[in-house]
């Protein structure tokens, strides 16, 4: 269990806590906040893993991920304040 | 010297991680959602920028390297954006903050 793995593991950790706000979050702008912490930390976890498997592909799907939660972030955060019509 | 770097890595890692878990405990302990993102977007993006630069010591001066500062400068640029997204949609669909009597 060198040191990387066990940052992993507590991220992973981390990033439940993170989806446990999008179960609970009483609006949906907090199921947003919790899609996006839960996003940073699947980066984070990414990137660890592409440090232990020692390629360098990992850090691409981390870059990919990110663009992508961010798009979805903001249609969806856009969906929502035009009630439907984009 | 390469172990005194090493362990210097794994201190501001670990310093990253306690960021990250203050942004989680961050997100739960406040009962508000304007004050709930403030924390979760300011103390989370620390806890990621920690850490990554924990990361880039840790595996020295390379192409790997690169690519972490690219994924580092995307969040940071995109992780302000989306949280503003999200509180914009907010403010703007009539979510207020309820006065406490």
């Amino acid at each position: 269990m060198s040191f990387d793995e066990v940052v992993l593991i507590i991220v992973a950790g981390l990033s439940v806590f993170g989806l446990g706000r999008v179960l609970i979050g009483p609006t949906v702008w907090d199921r947003m906040i919790g899609f996006t912490l839960f996003s940073s930390k699947v980066i984070v976890m990414a990137v660890l893993i592409g440090m232990i498997i020692d390629r360098s592909f990992m850090v691409d799907v981390g870059l990919i991920y990110g663009v992508l939660g961010f798009i979805g972030t903001i249609m969806i955060s856009r969906f929502i304040e035009r009630r439907g019509d984009i | 010297m390469a172990q005194i770097v090493e362990w210097i890595a794994n201190i501001i890692i670990v310093i990253g991680l306690i960021f990250m878990t203050l942004g989680v405990f961050g997100v739960y302990r406040f009962k508000d959602f304007f004050s709930r993102i403030l924390v979760s977007a300011k103390v989370d993006t620390v806890g990621f920028i920690t850490i990554m630069l924990g990361l880039m010591m840790k595996h020295g001066f390379d192409f790997f390297t690169g690519k972490l500062l690219l994924v580092l400068a995307l969040y940071v640029i995109t992780n302000p954006i989306a949280t503003h997204a999200i509180t914009r949609s907010a403010h703007i669909s009539g979510y207020r903050i309820k006065k406490e009597r």
